[in-house]
């Protein structure tokens, strides 16, 4: 129990020193902020090109006529479901150790669902018509097709955006409460006016507490049904490979297990850079390395069930996919996949190497290589061969692709930045809570 | 008149909270300021739950009902088929009405809320009178209320 004193003091710091991180950036932020948006930009410019040369200037044919923007999209969503995997499931469970996490995973919840939101408007070529794809009463009365999964991509993907934002802003209400106080001028009354006039008081709190939990609870089921309606874009079909009722929870363990790898890869550098030593410890980061351990089982467990259904199918067609997946054209991505996702993890069973952030740190890129290829040869290789040699053809990503993939990383990377800059990057009245727990 | 008392820790808080509400102190007439939710206060001042519930509910049962009316309705408006499914696929329809339940019980939530903490504050937001502080308090208001 800390005296009065040291709780007081803890107070005092825990706001300072979080909201430190939003002062007179540092030249290393203008350096990754540059390099960011130069990315970004590249990206944008590429995606211009397209428009004006048309598809051809990517690498999708026929018959792979999904690539790498679909990649991009399966891998971005992924990436979504961690921050809400951390804030929402990890609220309803009462583990305390989101408090040093959920805020920035809330944010790359919000960005990654962006990041992804764009996908389908590249992939689509003509992105000034993706209004098509929304439901309104157009001259002719017709509607689109509510039985295509694609068009339930559309509702999951944006009420999953909204949900997000909503939680991640509703996180952020009593801390930009706190925000306000280190602020002057206009700065201030910006803050004041996003706090809505928060004073904590008891009616505030009561439904508060209530809307929370409401939210959490609405996030939690949210987040299992958009990655299985990701995964049923694909196993609706027919096509051997995708063909397959595993798909739903495949997909939503390997979202959590990259999302994780990326709440990873974002707050070792950010506790490095801010100084947040203190309200991200070692322990923390072992807490949520276990979680990576786990979904690393989930999903190696997933890849040889995925086997499994494809030999006791007896179906040629389904093993014949898989066959070529381990010894086909894109058999090093696959074998990369297995080390990525399946071996390297297992190193996390050794306690000295949960608490190496350095280690957490190469890995965690690592299952982010790993997660974006599994995309890659669940889309691409199910494609490249589907049950007549006749059609079977291969895709090679161009230049304009992997320059936009690049640019998304840009987009991601350059609104993570500017979010550490401009809001409070922990949750600062969650670590006054638990610290007085 | 308004008795105003600090703490700097959630002990002290408590300890003087109870004292009023056992001193005969109207609950009503009480009220508190925290860092942080302080779930024994609700306690000792309001067991009822909050009603963001009712709102939550009402909005998740309105999107539910949409999902599938709009669907249906859509359809019908136009019956074609399409990869030789019926036309009114419940079984397809339940994806839509799900996340439409999630979205607008999430929205009808959050709008709940604002509506029940008389949320935004203009008053505070336009002056710095009142601030989210770091100390609990306690506020009494004395005399009768109407």
């Amino acid at each position: 129990m800390r005296s009065a004193e040291e709780r007081i003091d803890y107070y005092r710091t825990a706001e300072e020193e979080v909201l430190a991180a939003m002062r007179k950036p540092r030249p290393v932020f203008w350096v990754a902020l540059f390099i960011s948006a130069s990315c970004f930009a590249l990206g944008m410019g590429l995606w211009v090109y397209q428009m004006l040369k048309g598809m051809g200037v990517a690498g999708i044919n026929s018959p792979v006529g999904w690539g790498v923007y679909i990649v991009n999209f399966v891998f971005w969503v992924g990436i979504a479901h961690s921050g809400t995997l951390i804030s929402a499931v990890l609220f309803l469970f009462r583990a305390k150790f989101r408090s040093a996490f959920n805020r920035s995973a809330e944010a790359m919840t919000v960005f990654a669902v962006m990041t992804a939101g764009l996908f389908p408007l590249i992939h689509l070529g003509r992105a000034w018509y993706f209004f098509w794809l929304l439901p309104y009463p157009n001259q002719r009365l017709l509607w689109v097709n509510f039985r295509s999964p694609l068009m339930w991509d559309v509702f999951a993907v944006s009420t999953y955006f909204t949900i997000s934002a909503v939680f991640f802003y509703v996180g952020l209400i009593p801390d930009l409460a706190i925000a306000k106080r280190f602020q002057t001028g206009v700065k201030k009354k910006i803050y004041s006016a996003l706090s809505l006039g928060w004073v904590g008081s008891f009616k505030q709190w009561k439904h508060y507490s209530k809307l929370y939990m409401f939210l959490a609870a609405f996030a939690t089921p949210l987040v299992v049904s958009v990655h299985s309606v990701v995964s049923w874009d694909f196993a609706m079909s027919v096509i051997p490979g995708w063909h397959t009722t595993i798909f739903a929870p495949y997909f939503v363990a390997g979202a959590i297990f990259s999302g994780t790898a990326m709440v990873i890869t974002l707050v070792v550098p950010m506790r490095k850079i801010l100084g947040l030593y203190k309200h991200i410890t070692d322990d923390h980061f072992e807490s949520i390395a276990k979680i990576l351990l786990f979904t690393s089982l989930l999903v190696t467990y997933s890849y040889i069930v995925e086997f499994a259904l494809a030999i006791y199918s007896g179906n040629v067609y389904e093993q014949g996919s898989f066959l070529y997946r381990l010894t086909g054209d894109y058999k090093y991505f696959y074998w990369g996949m297995l080390f990525c996702n399946g071996i390297v993890p297992l190193a996390l069973f050794v306690r000295k190497l949960r608490r190496n952030i350095a280690f957490l740190f190469v890995l965690s890129i690592f299952v982010n290589i790993g997660m974006w290829l599994e995309r890659f040869i669940i889309i691409v290789t199910a494609l490249a061969r589907d049950f007549n040699p006749y059609s079977w053809g291969l895709y090679k990503p161009t230049f304009v692709e992997l320059g936009i993939t690049l640019g998304s990383f840009g987009f991601f990377f350059t609104l993570f930045l500017i979010f550490t800059k401009i809001l409070p990057v922990v949750a600062v009245t969650e670590l006054k809570e638990v610290a007085d727990e | 008149m308004i008795d105003r008392y600090s703490f700097d820790t959630r002990e002290e808080f408590l300890g003087k909270l109870e004292e009023l509400v056992e001193s005969g102190v109207p609950k009503k007439n009480i009220n508190t300021f925290t860092p942080y939710p302080v779930h024994q206060a609700e306690e000792l001042l309001d067991h009822s739950q909050s009603p963001v519930r009712f709102f939550t509910g009402a909005g998740a049962v309105t999107g539910c009902i949409a999902g599938f009316a709009f669907t249906i309705y859509t359809v019908l408006s136009w019956p074609l088929v399409t990869g030789g499914k019926e036309v009114v696929s419940i079984n397809a329809f339940i994806v839509i009405a799900y996340e439409l339940m999630i979205l607008f019980g999430g929205l009808t939530a959050f709008a709940g809320f604002l509506f029940l903490a008389r949320l935004p504050v203009f008053k505070n937001v336009l002056s710095d009178e009142t601030e989210f502080s770091r100390q609990f308090e306690i506020t009494v208001e004395r005399g009768n209320r109407k």
